[in-house]
């Protein structure tokens, strides 16, 4: 039943996709508009959906690979709104929407078979562990872009190559503005995110921390993170090189999210 | 009936001769009552701004009206009639509304793509109407005009880059900073390009603005043009910590600005933005300072290839807008032609309106019996069959005028229905 919603979601989410696109293109803001509302349309039915599933498995659908990949869209999309708000940027947009899609059809192939979950991942605090992380990874993707779209811009004006891709993003003021204050947002859900693991992990192995290649490489993206916010805050660090420093850092997250099943085994298997 | 538009631009006459013509009708309602004393025109629109002046007509006689409107110009301009002979362009009909479109749109302007034509014609309008000297064509024309200029600049990127250097500085500052309110700029020494940019940045919605010069009675001065802080030449140094935006233009044949300088600057400013424009000949400021992380540099040649790159992309643009122009004229042609069998149609429809009037009435005797929904029913019946007949006649005489050869059918009518 739930499914229907996830069905018309991903719909919404590729139209609002095309939107951005179209607006990219015909350079109408009023076209990037009415794809956010879309976008909306689509978070808020792809919201129903988990909500659902939550109700109806009392777990969120993030124990699988698809599942998790359904949840990331949802925390992407939902943070990029979020902004959307505070910066005003429309044309980030069009670069968040086609990942969600991605993600989102990448999701639906697994979807409607969700495998029995082991003992070890089931209850609310590992839900719990499991969401801050993601809604943490989602913030952080959106600093990366940002951080890309940073370092992108800052070599056009430097290169005095301003009229093409140029005028399409947005200014290097903004594009650090959203860099700054996803990390600040993420780096909290990430924190929070390992120590609900941790607790949890103690319940069901007795210690807090088992080594688990997973842990070590999140421990190290953490590490990575706090630099970021610390060099930001404490040392003021802005523009290029916080950029580039949140590119590497969400480089070593994506690594422990995922990279890290391909190469190492691992207890957090999906 | 015709449109005409007569006048003089900055490409057909020099900067002398048009002030003539504008200065003399410096009054505003002063060439709307010269203009209503020509007996053939119509309608009137005058537009007088700095680089054209041109008047838009409609005149039910085209040779004589022409020939008044000349008189007037020439009269008015104190100009000679060879001189006028030169200058003035006269455009008929559909040219005249092309030229209208033309010149809304910003293709006549000197940069073209600029945004102040638009307005000059909006407020030439509503003098004119105010003036009560605009009717039913010039009514259309220009609301078509200004739907024209609005189609050009939402679909073609004619008005999007910057064709001056002060442009340039400020869709600079607004690549880098986004929004320009609240942020500070410097002014360093004086100078037309230096004034310039300050100005573009003023109307861009900047913050404070602050000069300084090796002369202090030179800040001062500029300082009250824009409204700005003067502030003394050894304070520099402190200054570049507080501003967003540095503009250079001083007479020094060494950098006054060095890369320790800004380096220092930028530590102060917890490594917020720092854009510098350096217009000076030779160069103000260290070309090494560009280079640091968070600084942009831009000097005299960096923003005029920007404004090279952008004029040609302009005349790419304009090319565009002009098939759109196109376009838009036929319609208004199209409108146009249809004009003159609108009187015959509404004179058509009248005569039915009251034939119908007039045989619902003489029925009433028998139809007094029957209710109200049945008098009713047949009311409507009766439009019906009349709207039905006409049809074809009406649809036939607008296909008529559209094609130029409605002349004929209007008199056929005229005489066969005996309309008046």
């Amino acid at each position: 039943m739930e499914l229907i919603f996830f069905r018309i979601a991903l719909v919404a989410y590729l139209v609002s996709t095309v939107g951005y696109i179209a607006s990219l293109f015909a350079g109408r803001v009023r076209v990037a508009k009415a794809s956010m509302w879309v976008l909306a349309l689509a978070f808020a039915l792809h919201t129903v959906h988990i909500v659902m599933q939550w109700i109806g498995t009392a777990s969120i659908p993030s124990a699988s690979i698809y599942g998790s990949l359904s949840f990331i869209a949802w925390a992407v999309a939902g943070s990029y709104l979020a902004f959307q708000t505070k910066t005003k940027t429309q044309i980030l947009g069009a670069f968040v929407s086609p990942a969600v899609v991605v993600m989102m059809i990448a999701a639906s192939a697994g979807l409607m078979d969700e495998p029995p979950i082991p003992a070890a991942l089931s209850g609310p605090l590992v839900s719990f562990h499991i969401v801050l992380l993601l809604i943490g990874g989602a913030f952080f993707a959106l600093a990366c872009l940002a951080g890309i779209m940073y370092l992108v811009q800052d070599n056009l004006i430097r290169g005095k190559r301003v009229r093409g891709l140029s005028r399409l993003l947005p200014s290097l003021q903004d594009l650090d503005r959203i860099n700054h204050l996803c990390t600040i947002w993420g780096f909290p859900l990430l924190t929070f995110g390992i120590i609900a693991g941790s607790i949890w992990a103690r319940t069901v192995w007795g210690n807090n921390w088992q080594w688990d290649p997973k842990q070590v490489f999140t421990a190290v993206s953490w590490a990575l993170y706090a630099a970021v916010v610390h060099q930001r805050i404490a040392i003021g660090w802005k523009g290029r090189k916080a950029a580039l420093l949140s590119i590497i850092a969400f480089a070593g997250f994506l690594f422990a999210f995922i990279g890290v099943n391909a190469f190492f085994v691992t207890m957090h298997r999906f | 009936m015709s449109i005409a538009l007569l006048g003089i631009n900055h490409r057909s006459a020099p900067l002398s001769i048009r002030e003539r013509l504008s200065i003399s009708c410096g009054e505003e309602e002063k060439p709307f009552e010269e203009l209503k004393k020509i007996p053939q025109i119509g309608e009137a629109l005058y537009l007088s701004t700095c680089n054209r002046v041109e008047v838009l007509v409609n005149m039910n006689d085209a040779e004589a009206g022409v020939k008044g409107l000349k008189a007037f110009i020439t009269a008015h301009g104190n100009l000679s009639p060879g001189e006028m002979g030169k200058c003035l362009y006269v455009y008929r009909d559909e040219e005249a509304v092309r030229h209208l479109f033309r010149v809304t749109s910003s293709l006549d302007s000197m940069v073209m793509g600029e945004p102040q034509i638009l307005g000059q014609v909006k407020d030439a309008y509503r003098l004119c109407v105010k003036q009560k000297a605009s009717g039913v064509i010039l009514n259309k024309l220009l609301h078509h005009a200004f739907r024209v200029a609005k189609r050009v600049r939402t679909e073609t990127a004619i008005a999007n880059n910057a064709v001056s250097v002060g442009f340039a500085a400020v869709a600079l500052a607004k690549k880098i900073f986004g929004a320009l309110d609240g942020k500070r700029v410097l002014i360093v020494g004086a100078g037309e390009m230096a004034e310039l940019a300050a100005r573009h940045l003023m109307d861009g919605g900047v913050g404070r603005m602050i000069f300084t010069n090796r002369t202090y009675e030179n800040a001062v001065r500029l300082a009250n043009d824009f409204h700005g802080i003067p502030v003394e030449f050894e304070l520099l140094d402190e200054q570049l910590g507080d501003v967003d935006i540095v503009i250079s233009s001083t007479g020094s044949p060494d950098c006054i600005i060095s890369e320790d300088m800004i380096a220092g600057a930028l530590r102060r400013r917890k490594n917020r933005l720092l854009f510098l424009i350096d217009v000076a000949v030779p160069r103000d400021i260290d070309p090494a300072a560009g280079e640091i992380d968070n600084v942009y540099l831009y000097n005299v040649d960096d923003l005029q290839g920007i404004v090279d790159q952008n004029t040609q992309g302009r005349l790419e643009e304009a090319h565009k807008a002009q098939v759109i122009i196109d376009a838009e004229v036929e319609k208004f042609a199209g409108w146009y032609a249809t004009l003159d069998v609108v009187p015959t149609i509404v004179d058509l429809k009248g005569k039915a309106e009251e034939i119908v009037k007039g045989e619902m009435e003489k029925s009433h005797s028998w139809m007094k019996n029957m209710g109200e929904e049945e008098r009713g029913n047949i009311e409507v019946l009766v439009n019906s069959v009349v709207n039905k007949i006409l049809h074809d006649p009406v649809v036939g005489l607008k296909k008529e005028s559209r094609n130029g050869g409605a002349d004929p059918y209007v008199a056929a009518i005229k005489k066969l229905f005996r309309l008046k």
